[in-house]
């Protein structure tokens, strides 16, 4: 496949580098000479320095042969002219970043069909989104779905009050069909092992069909309470959009905002939320706003740092669950070592939808958690070698990998139960980065 | 050609022209309808008529069309268009009343063409059966032409478009946000006109079907949609005895106190929520006032009997929440927390850009969020409030004009009760009477009650009745602020 990506920030390296490493021929193109030039080494890709949205620079890095022209930058117009120009010159598939939903017009579908961008991706409102999901499954940090959302991936918690707390899998009691696929400790990450005996702070990757996932998780973190009140800390677009899906829910949301005017622009355009003029940080601030009660904090404002100060804030206040949108990749490690509950970096988002998007047609979706696992749904096509073999007996074939679960026609299989891979089966499987890449010629037939 | 007319004239009267001109063939319609009915008072309507006619076009003419379409005018102007063809429209309503012999006094007859135009609806005529069919229609065909604005009605049939038109326009038409419907002012004002033709034209069918003659039919449906109150009877409403027709009534003063803009958003199929906080206000509060009639006149012993309690407290609450003024009962008669509650009601009124009275729902709705945002801001200082009815927001500076609004109105109708009152009114009387001008209700409580009229009233009280209902029809500021621009411009 050839992949022309534009823009050379963090969600275009990102993709970028995926695609390479997937095995693609990718054309970087940035506006920035010196960024261009210092990329350049650090990819197996050619990196041109030009204007993305130019019609004759698209033209000389044939945009029109490109299987995939995926705009990026941070500016909207620029993605939004390079799509549409790729497009009239013939590429195949466009992705465009936007972030003001005024460009895609009264909905969702209006990018597609009149446009011609096939996905169009806000980095703000997928942010918001996994955030809301995460919220309103209780005891989970973030939430995926899979196999036509009928598999569902969370990141849960361990509590000291947890049922699996100091047992080793092996032994646990199984209430609810949910499977343990992988654990992350700190800055360590693992399959897990009938072994393996989690502790307090774990984070546990489960899988899990979506009618019992509430079940499951409440059982497995070792609490049941619902979010019932949760302060946003900045006002953000990110912050905006979140508010906006709970509103739709139970969920009572207060917001801190420290400009006045922005403040004002949120609130008018919000039914329920309280808006707080108020910069957040301080102690008095966030006990007068109820933080100490809130069953989750989110800070989601424009600075990673203030983020941190405020949901450690508010950890220490004693506010259930706490989230920071952290967008620089330097603090990653440290969000680790923070007692915070999870971390969202809108880039990281933006490219697994751009890849998973880009992986539709035999991967079904991806996932890149932030410890570094990798989640894949493969179909198996008939006459694959996978077809036949029975998961946790193929003998070697998906080693380094973990079977979560097996979607067969409507039927949701987990282990431990016996599975014996048929074609047609859809099989969401857990590995470390970079490995499921492998497991991908299993699934294809031959 | 050189210009004739200066720009600060030449609004005023084009508008002046074009409502003597309406006005006049108003006039020439019910000769008509007198010629083919009772035959009376034909020449009283006919003749001012075709004088009204001449006259309201020959200013038109001679101020000249031309310059309309460039013209840009201060808002000043456009007050002082819009009060003025009030003031001059009531004069050339008087004409018939007096021609015909159905008022002998000119200030009664300004007084009951200004009650008409405004759509309040009090009248100082005692025996309405004996008054010819002409001018009986004719007092309700003041009330139509009122009801939405006679101005709004002008722009409507305007020959040019323009700036200047458009000062008129937002002068008369009532509510918080200026409405736009079309590109075109003229446009805007065809559609509201079509709107109200069609909901008259349903009103006059729906009346004729619960068994009124042609003539009551047309006439009530003109006062009902217009929430006027002028009947052909001096029982009002009630000397029919029907309950189809009351219910057609109701029914007619309710969605003439709906905002025309909502009907336009429903036919053309937009989204409806900008309009339904207001709408399910309103109805609430008709719903709720109607309930809690019923319940006093059921306990207090006023009504007999469940059915008769609904029938005459729903009624009531109806008519007066949408400052029409139509009565089945005499209310002067109830308790006083009935009384007490149409009289708070008179000051809720309809929705903006409605042909109702009052202070409009929608400010009443924002009163009460400002009180509750005002409590709640003791215990949240940081809070950001947002001033909203439904789904809709609104900027900031609504606060302050709605709470302005509030008090210049309650300031002018402390002043016309305190008025009403020196000139030599009993207490309940000046205070309804006040009450019941500005928000163009038409009957109040003692002297002015459902069963009296204003004609035993004192002349002076019927000039300063008259100026409230003025003052009240074009919602305060049009009028307050030329009085208060005439009164700086002579220091």
């Amino acid at each position: 496949m050839r992949a022309l990506v534009i823009g050379a920030g963090k969600v275009g390296v990102n993709v970028a580098r995926t695609l390479t490493g997937d095995g693609h021929d990718v054309v970087v193109v940035d506006n920035d000479e010196r960024r261009a030039a210092d990329l350049q080494p650090e990819l197996d890709a050619l990196v041109v320095h030009g204007n993305g949205a130019s019609p004759r620079l698209l033209a000389e890095v044939n945009a029109g042969d490109a299987d995939l022209v995926a705009a990026v930058t941070e500016v909207d117009e620029v993605n939004v002219i390079a799509a549409l120009a790729s497009r009239q010159l013939g590429a195949r598939t466009t992705v465009a970043r936007v972030r003001d939903p005024d460009f895609f017009g009264p909905d969702e579908t209006f990018a597609h069909d009149v446009l011609g961008i096939d996905l169009v991706i806000d980095p703000d409102r997928a942010t918001a989104s996994d955030i809301a999901r995460a919220l309103v499954l209780p005891g989970s940090v973030a939430v995926e779905h899979f196999g036509d959302d009928r598999i569902v991936l969370a990141e849960v918690i361990v509590t000291p009050d947890s049922p699996v707390s100091g047992v080793p899998l092996g032994e646990r009691e199984r209430p609810f069909p949910a499977y343990i696929v992988g654990i992350s400790r700190g800055e360590e990450t693992m399959l897990t092992r009938p072994d393996l005996v989690p502790q307090p702070g774990d984070h546990l990757l489960v899988t899990a069909p979506r009618e019992c996932v509430g079940k499951a998780i409440a059982h497995l973190c070792g609490r049941v309470e619902e979010v019932r009140d949760c302060v946003i800390f900045g006002a953000g677009s990110i912050g905006m959009h979140l508010a906006r899906l709970l509103e739709d829910t139970k969920v009572r949301v207060k917001m801190f905002e420290r400009d006045e005017q922005r403040a004002r622009y949120v609130a008018e355009r919000l039914r329920r939320t309280t808006v707080l003029h108020e910069e957040g940080i301080s102690r008095e601030a966030q006990e007068a706003a109820g933080v100490d009660e809130a069953d989750a904090f989110v800070a989601c404002a424009g600075d990673d740092r203030a983020n941190l100060l405020a949901a450690l804030y508010a950890k220490r206040l004693g506010a259930d669950m706490c989230l920071a949108v952290v967008s620089r990749e330097e603090f990653t490690p440290l969000v680790d070592a923070l007692p915070i509950d999870a971390a969202y970096s809108p880039r990281l988002i933006t490219s697994e939808a751009i890849l998973r998007f880009v992986h539709a047609r035999v991967v079904r979706g991806i996932y890149l958690t932030r410890s570094g696992f990798e989640v894949i749904e493969l179909e198996a096509e008939p006459g694959a070698p996978i077809v036949g073999k029975v998961v946790g007996e193929t003998h070697g074939m998906l080693s380094g990998k973990r079977v979560g679960a097996v979607l067969r026609g409507g039927e949701v299989l987990m282990p431990p139960q016996r599975i014996e891979i048929q074609a047609g089966d859809r099989v969401l499987m857990l590995g470390v980065e970079g490995s499921l890449a492998e497991a991908e010629p299993l699934f294809v037939s031959r | 050609m050189t210009r004739r007319v200066p720009p600060w004239l030449l609004v005023p009267a084009l508008v002046c022209g074009g409502v003597v001109a309406s006005c006049g063939a108003g006039m020439l319609f019910c000769a008509a309808v007198a010629a083919l009915g009772d035959g009376r008072a034909v020449a009283a309507l006919a003749v001012p008529g075709a004088g009204a006619v001449a006259l309201g076009a020959g200013v038109v003419a001679f101020a000249g069309t031309r310059l309309v379409r460039s013209l840009t005018v201060h808002a000043l102007t456009g007050f002082a268009a819009v009060t003025l063809a009030w003031v001059v429209a009531a004069a050339a309503a008087a004409v018939p009343l007096l021609a015909s012999g159905a008022l002998s006094d000119p200030l009664d007859a300004y007084f009951e063409a200004m009650s008409g135009f405004t759509t309040m609806g009090a009248t100082v005529i005692d025996d309405l059966e004996a008054q010819p069919e002409g001018i009986l229609m004719w007092r309700c065909l003041t009330q139509w032409l009122g009801g939405v604005g006679i101005v709004v009605l002008v722009v409507a049939v305007a020959p040019v478009s323009g700036p200047a038109l458009q000062r008129a326009f937002y002068a008369e038409m009532s509510g918080l946000t200026t409405e736009r419907l079309t590109p075109r002012i003229v446009g805007t004002a065809k559609i509201i006109a079509g709107i109200y033709v069609v909901l008259t034209a349903a009103g006059a069918l729906a009346y004729l079907a619960a068994g009124l003659g042609l003539f009551d039919a047309v006439a009530h449906a003109f006062s009902t949609l217009a929430t006027g109150g002028f009947s052909t009877r001096d029982a009002s409403i009630g000397a029919f005895g029907s309950l189809g027709v009351e219910l057609a009534c109701m029914a007619g003063m309710t969605l003439g106190a709906i905002n025309f803009a909502f009907y336009w958003l429903a036919i053309t199929g937009r989204s409806l929520w900008p309009q339904l906080g207001e709408i399910r206000a309103f109805l609430g509060i008709l719903a709720g006032a109607s309930a809690a009639v019923t319940a006093s006149l059921l306990l207090a012993g006023d009504a007999d009997g469940f059915g008769e309690a609904l029938r005459q407290g729903a009624f009531s609450a109806v008519s007066v929440t949408s400052s029409t003024g139509f009565t089945t009962a005499d209310f002067d008669g109830w308790n006083s927390f009935a009384r007490l509650a149409l009289f708070g009601l008179m000051f809720v009124g309809g929705c903006a850009g409605s042909t109702a009275g009052g202070m409009k729902v929608i400010r009443v709705m924002l009163l009460g969020k400002i009180a509750r945002q005002e409590v709640d801001r003791q215990l949240q200082p940081s809070g950001v409030q947002v001033l909203r009815a439904g789904r809709r927001a609104f900027p900031e500076r609504v606060r302050g004009a709605v709470l302005g609004f509030a008090l210049v109105y309650v300031l002018v109708f402390a002043a016309g009760a305190l008025a009403l009152a020196a000139i030599g009114l009993d207490l309940s009387t000046a205070v309804s009477a006040a009450a019941s001008s500005i928000n163009i209700v038409g009957p109040g409580l003692g002297d002015v009650g459902a069963v009296e009229s204003y004609a035993e009233l004192p002349q002076a009280a019927l000039v300063v009745s008259a100026l409230l209902m003025l003052i009240g029809r074009l919602e305060l500021f049009t009028v307050v602020a030329l009085l208060a621009a005439a009164f700086r411009l002579r220091r």
